[in-house]
């Protein structure tokens, strides 16, 4: 492999992995969003028929 | 409420595509525009990774310091999940950089590991705060999950220039001299584009390290509404 | 009452229930002689290089007999729910510490006390004058080790798989110590004499300073109910 082979890999490896890592990070982020809007809702809700 | 959380999502997109904007510069002067080194050729350009990936890890372990030592203090949930988040994102870097210095080693000394100082003492730091995610993830109740991880954090801290200390005297004391040849220090008679590149890509990562701890923290923090909500409701 | 004189009222209730049933002194002390032998099936031990990897093996065994030790460090007061009343009483947590330090050190002193001579014996070695600097050096290296190791043994007290991730924690942290005690033992078999390793041995020691006033400062927050 010569010198550009490394380069690219290293440089490869990094983006991927950073990449990946935000992605994950996205979803945990939309999943948590969802969940904290559906319990606030239906909180909204509650108070609304108690109210 | 509603509008300050929008406020804040868009500070995030700004900062995150800040970040995108500097690591595209960092690329084009990293790869393109510096020039190959004397003694290294191309493969010295897997520092301009390298090193801002070992400081922005040395930045995390500091904040996970810190976001300890005020949680002990103040006993705000904040701090705890500032320390957890950059414990996250120091384990990620930490685990780039060796890569990056594996990858770089090979070419360089022709092994993929070597037990040279830095190499060893990032794996050691990796093993660390590897330790404190697994201390967090095995302790059930919240509040000693954070006090338990916050000692951890500081006691932490406190050992790594120990563990420089002893890692660089078992490495050069006593040692044959090594054939290792030194690193140039940027501000060595290094070519100016070198150190554009270098400047560019420091700066890059820290962007996208806040960025990316942003996220991280927001998430930790919806997480402990969702529990504090649940917990209310008794589901 | 004084820090010195809760920590001395703690540390005789410990050693006074070991010196009654003698467990974790007797466990501790038979696998760090298993491990000797252990080590001289698992490694070519010729006379040549016995001496050379005398303090790496003794020190892995004293690790990994230290650990055993941690693990049973809270377990009495686990058990008879002591631990809540230790709390409960206004006692300075830096004197619990030091006394679950202490008790550590203590069984581990008399383990090295013995497994060190039975080494020398089992393996054939010459410079038994050499032995009391290589103890003191090997007490050092405990101190250090019973330090980091009660304060994470604290911390891993309600994790799961505890006696999986107390080594897991401690053991990266340990590697100051580890390397300065060998690295000390090694100078002092190979010369005869610690000036070869004075840095070394002062890193030893500043190790088991800092740690030890961090663990009496730090307690407080580490144990808590």
């Amino acid at each position: 492999m010569g010198p550009w082979g490394f380069v690219s890999l290293a440089y490869g490896i990094v983006c991927a992995v950073i990449v990946l890592y935000w992605l994950l990070l996205k979803r945990r982020y939309r999943q948590a969003e969802a969940e904290l809007n559906r319990l606030k809702s239906s909180e909204a809700v509650n108070s609304h028929d108690k109210g | 409420m509603a509008q300050s959380t929008a406020a804040v999502k868009k500070r995030k997109g700004v900062l995150g595509g800040l970040a995108l904007l500097a690591i595209i510069a960092g690329l084009c002067w990293s790869l393109l525009i510096a020039p190959p080194d004397g003694y290294q050729g191309e493969v010295q350009r897997i520092m301009y990774l390298h090193l801002p990936s070992i400081l922005t890890a040395y930045l995390s372990y500091f904040l996970v310091f810190i976001g300890s030592g005020m949680y002990l203090w103040k006993r705000e949930k904040k701090d705890d999940l500032l320390a957890h988040a950059a414990a996250e994102l120091g384990v990620l870097f930490t685990a780039l950089t060796i890569v990056e210095g594996s990858i770089w080693g090979k070419p360089t000394w022709g092994v993929w590991w070597t037990w040279d100082a830095r190499l060893t003492l990032t794996a050691i730091l990796l093993l660390i705060y590897a330790g404190y995610l697994m201390l967090r993830s095995l302790i059930d109740d919240e509040q000693r999950a954070a006090s338990a991880a916050a000692i951890l954090g500081i006691i932490g801290f406190f050992d790594i220039p120990l563990i420089h200390m002893s890692v660089y005297w078992w490495r050069t004391l006593h040692q044959p001299p090594s054939i290792l040849r030194p690193d140039k220090k940027p501000w060595e008679n290094v070519h100016p584009d070198m150190l554009t590149a270098l400047a560019i890509s420091f700066v890059g990562f820290l962007l996208l390290y806040f960025y990316l701890l942003s996220l991280r923290y927001r998430v930790g923090e919806m997480r402990q509404e969702i529990k504090a909500l649940r917990l209310e409701r008794g589901v | 009452m004084t820090l010195l004189r809760q920590t001395y009222l703690l540390l005789s209730k410990d050693l006074l229930l070991e010196l009654r049933r003698r467990d974790s002194l007797l466990t501790m002390f038979f696998f760090g002689t298993l491990l000797l032998f252990v080590f001289h099936f698992a490694f070519d031990l010729s006379p040549d290089r016995i001496a050379e990897l005398a303090p790496a093996l003794l020190w892995l065994a004293f690790l990994f007999t230290g650990t055993l030790g941690l693990a049973q460090l809270f377990q009495a007061e686990r058990d008879n729910h002591c631990l809540d009343a230790l709390l409960l009483s206004p006692l300075d947590r830096g004197a619990l510490f030091l006394a679950k330090t202490g008790f550590n050190f203590v069984l581990m002193f008399v383990v090295e006390l013995v497994v060190i001579p039975l080494f020398w014996i089992l393996f054939n070695l010459s410079a038994w004058n050499l032995l009391p600097q290589l103890f003191l050096v090997t007490l050092l290296g405990t101190v250090g080790f019973c330090t980091l190791g009660t304060i994470t043994a604290a911390i891993t007290l309600r994790a799961r798989a505890k006696e999986l991730l107390l080594p897991l924690v401690l053991f990266p942290l340990m590697i100051p110590v580890i390397l300065a005690t060998i690295r000390c033992m090694e100078s002092i078999m190979k010369t005869g004499g610690m000036t070869e390793a004075m840095p070394w041995l002062r890193l030893l020691i500043g190790f088991d300073v800092i740690f030890l006033t961090i663990g009496i400062l730090i307690f407080d927050w580490v144990i808590e109910s």
